[in-house]
């Protein structure tokens, strides 16, 4: 499904949400937040949206399972462990669960909304776009073309050490890869950035730009991005 | 306006830890309008000059420069290289890892807009520049969809963008068919006359250039041993450097009795999506003792019939039998870096036996190599130890998917002559476009038309 604002104008809601998800304090807000999101996402490729989704399940489950070990709130436990040196105590209290479970809320929304900015914004148009921060849109921009690209790394390496004979399985067999995607990223970036600086980026100046007019349906998107904001900070 | 556009005097670089200067001594003249071809052996300096040309050595790489170049009339020791932008342009060796952009409208643009034109001129730049590379059809294409020979002429078209009057291409045909390679050349030599650019492009597969360019340099070792005119250019090479001009010999093997069969395929097909088959009721045979190459193509579904064959993908129709074990060796030597050192790297699919890493790697001339980490290595160093990973699988059948690519002529020789020492043990495929390569070596050719259909079998 094709967005019916420019792509600047989902990024202005997108910003919203994220600034909205992390001034929220009510679980049920955040939620609401993270269905809208979520929705969007799936609107996206499931093929290239599934590998977002595992990444925002792990970690935000990953954040639930932690929380309420390394917080200290709350009188009414639910289980109490061993003391460890530097950590202290190690206890889960009903309001450590609670704290846990906003504060993943609050990353998956996050990651939600990085993901769809991922996968159903046009980035080359944003960049191009912009007027202001272009490097640092860049730069995020290139950032999220990496991870298809860490994908297709991955993908060659399994299959160069197949190739000879090596079978890759399970965790220690992939995680032996992480080394070697890290390093070929970083020989693919500098390569990019030698093609980008003989192409005139970083000279001084700054590109001009067609002047953006917003339509009737994008300026009240704009407008409703600033009232979640406002809201966001003073209700939810 | 004087003709000449660039000038490099009593250049000498060495990279930053280097030992070795990448340059000593180099100095020519550069002039509007000309095809200069740059040849050289593998590690010879030839990048690095194009490099020093565009103002990226030394202020991208750092190093030791001395010496002087001046690209229109601009030091490049004092102007920065996207400040040349307007005046130079690059296409580097891999298309791909240059793409900024999702989309090819987009990525032409880019370089214009860093010049600060105005919206409109840079709208007719992109046009332009893609009319020239007659990629017009390409426009709204994503950058992710293209092919091999797609992607290298949108990155020409990235870099006639600007307009420049040098332009310098890295070995810009090293991943297209000859055929592709023969258009990108012509479509090359045009321009320069048009515009009245000069153009500087290096290449391991000099037979093409040599056709088009008024000229010829040849380095080794980081000196300039020549700088002649194309018809003394052709004698010098004869004489000093014959891998370079010696046409590769066809062999003409005996017949004998065909070994036994290592892979069969019968009615093979295959698609990446619905409704796009890659491959559609092919059928080969592999046996023990021969060397089959396939040719065809970018995009005719060579580099999945090889992985088919040696087992990375199963069929989604027909049949594969293979009896034995299979080892293949992809494009991309640097999918071959995984352990910490080139001995390891080699141990790792021959369960650890480090004694025979070691006589694998003295035998691809790695020796004294053993310890050293696969990404100190150099290009072609790394391609040998890319070969010896999977040569010491001593597999029964061998793949090879375009072991030549980037291969000075003389390494050539040097892998044709291994592999057919090694071939009477084994069914070997050949995946090249390199059709020379592949005739000098190979027992027979065969060629994969669109949709898939074998020829020549």
């Amino acid at each position: 499904m094709e967005l019916v604002v420019r792509p600047l104008v989902a990024l202005a809601l997108l910003g919203a949400c994220v600034v909205a998800a992390l001034a929220a304090t009510r679980p049920l807000s955040l939620a609401l937040l993270a269905a809208v999101l979520l929705v969007l996402l799936l609107q996206a490729s499931w093929r290239r949206a599934r590998l977002f989704l595992l990444g925002i399940v792990v970690s935000s489950f990953g954040l639930f399972l932690i929380w309420p070990l390394t917080a200290h709130v709350g009188s009414h436990p639910l289980w109490n462990g061993p003391i460890l040196p530097v950590i202290g105590s190690i206890d889960v209290t009903r309001e450590e669960l609670a704290a846990g479970a906003v504060q993943t809320l609050r990353l998956a929304t996050v990651a939600l909304a990085f993901a769809v900015w991922a996968l159903r914004l046009d980035q080359d148009r944003i960049v191009r776009e912009v007027r202001l921060a272009r490097r640092s849109v860049l730069t995020v921009a290139l950032a999220t073309r990496l991870i298809p690209t860490l994908e297709r790394d991955a993908a060659g390496f399994v299959e160069a050490l197949r190739g000879r004979g090596v079978a890759v399985e399970g965790l220690r067999g992939r995680s032996r890869l992480l080394a070697p995607l890290v390093a070929s990223s970083l020989e693919r970036a500098l390569t990019l950035a030698e093609s980008m600086e003989a192409r005139g980026y970083g000279r001084s100046g700054r590109p001009l730009r067609a002047r953006v007019r917003l339509n009737w349906r994008e300026r009240a998107a704009m407008a409703f991005s600033l009232l979640l904001v406002v809201f966001s900070l003073l209700w939810l | 306006m004087s003709a000449q556009i660039a000038r490099v005097e009593k250049l000498a670089f060495a990279y930053p830890e280097a030992t070795a200067a990448a340059l000593t001594d180099v100095s020519l003249e550069l002039e509007r309008g000309e095809v200069v071809l740059v040849l050289g052996r593998s590690g010879s300096g030839k990048s690095t000059l194009l490099r020093a040309l565009a103002g990226l050595v030394p202020h991208f790489h750092g190093g030791r420069f001395s010496g002087s170049v001046s690209v229109a009339g601009c030091d490049t020791r004092s102007t920065e290289p996207a400040a040349l932008a307007g005046t130079v342009a690059t296409l580097f060796q891999d298309p791909e890892d240059q793409i900024v952009f999702e989309r090819v409208a987009s990525e032409i643009a880019f370089g214009p807009e860093n010049l600060g034109l105005q919206p409109g001129e840079v709208t007719e730049r992109v046009a332009s520049s893609l009319a020239a590379v007659g990629a017009e059809h390409l426009l709204e294409r994503s950058t992710r969809d293209l092919s091999g020979g797609e992607l290298q002429r949108v990155c020409l078209a990235s870099a006639l963008a600007l307009e420049p009057q040098l332009l310098l291409l890295d070995e810009p045909t090293s991943q297209l068919d000859p055929e592709g390679a023969e258009a990108f050349l012509e479509l090359v030599e045009r321009l320069a006359r048009e515009r009245g650019m000069a153009v500087v492009l290096s290449e391991q597969r000099p037979a093409l250039p040599l056709e088009i360019c008024d000229r010829v340099l040849f380095l080794e070792r980081g000196r300039l041993l020549l700088d002649a005119s194309h018809a003394q250019a052709v004698r010098w090479l004869e004489e000093n450097a014959p891998d370079f001009v010696e046409p590769f010999e066809s062999v003409t093997r005996q017949a004998g009795d065909p070994g036994r069969a290592i892979c069969t395929m019968e009615g093979v097909g295959y698609s990446y999506r619905p409704d796009t088959p890659v491959l559609e009721n092919v059928s080969l045979e592999l046996r023990c003792g021969e060397i089959v190459a396939l040719a065809g193509p970018n995009g005719s579904g060579k580099t999945t019939l090889a992985k088919l064959a040696c087992g990375l993908l199963e069929a989604q129709a027909g049949q594969v039998e293979r009896w034995g074990r299979a080892g293949y060796l992809s494009q991309d030597p640097g999918r071959y870096v995984v352990c910490e050192r080139a001995e390891d790297e080699v141990a790792l699919g021959i369960e650890g036996d480090l004694a025979r890493a070691r006589r694998w790697l003295d035998e691809l001339g790695l020796g004294g190599s053993e310890r050293r980490h696969p990404r100190d290595l150099s290009s072609g160093e790394r391609e040998r130890l890319a070969l010896a990973t999977v040569l010491a699988t001593e597999p029964d059948l061998l793949v090879l998917d375009e072991p030549t690519r980037g291969v000075d002529p003389r390494r050539k020789r040097e892998l044709g002559e291994l592999l057919r020492a090694g071939s009477p043990g084994r069914a070997t495929l050949l995946v090249s476009h390199d059709l020379a390569f592949a005739r000098s070596i190979a027992d027979r050719v065969v060629s994969l038309a669109g949709e898939g259909v074998l020829v020549g079998a």
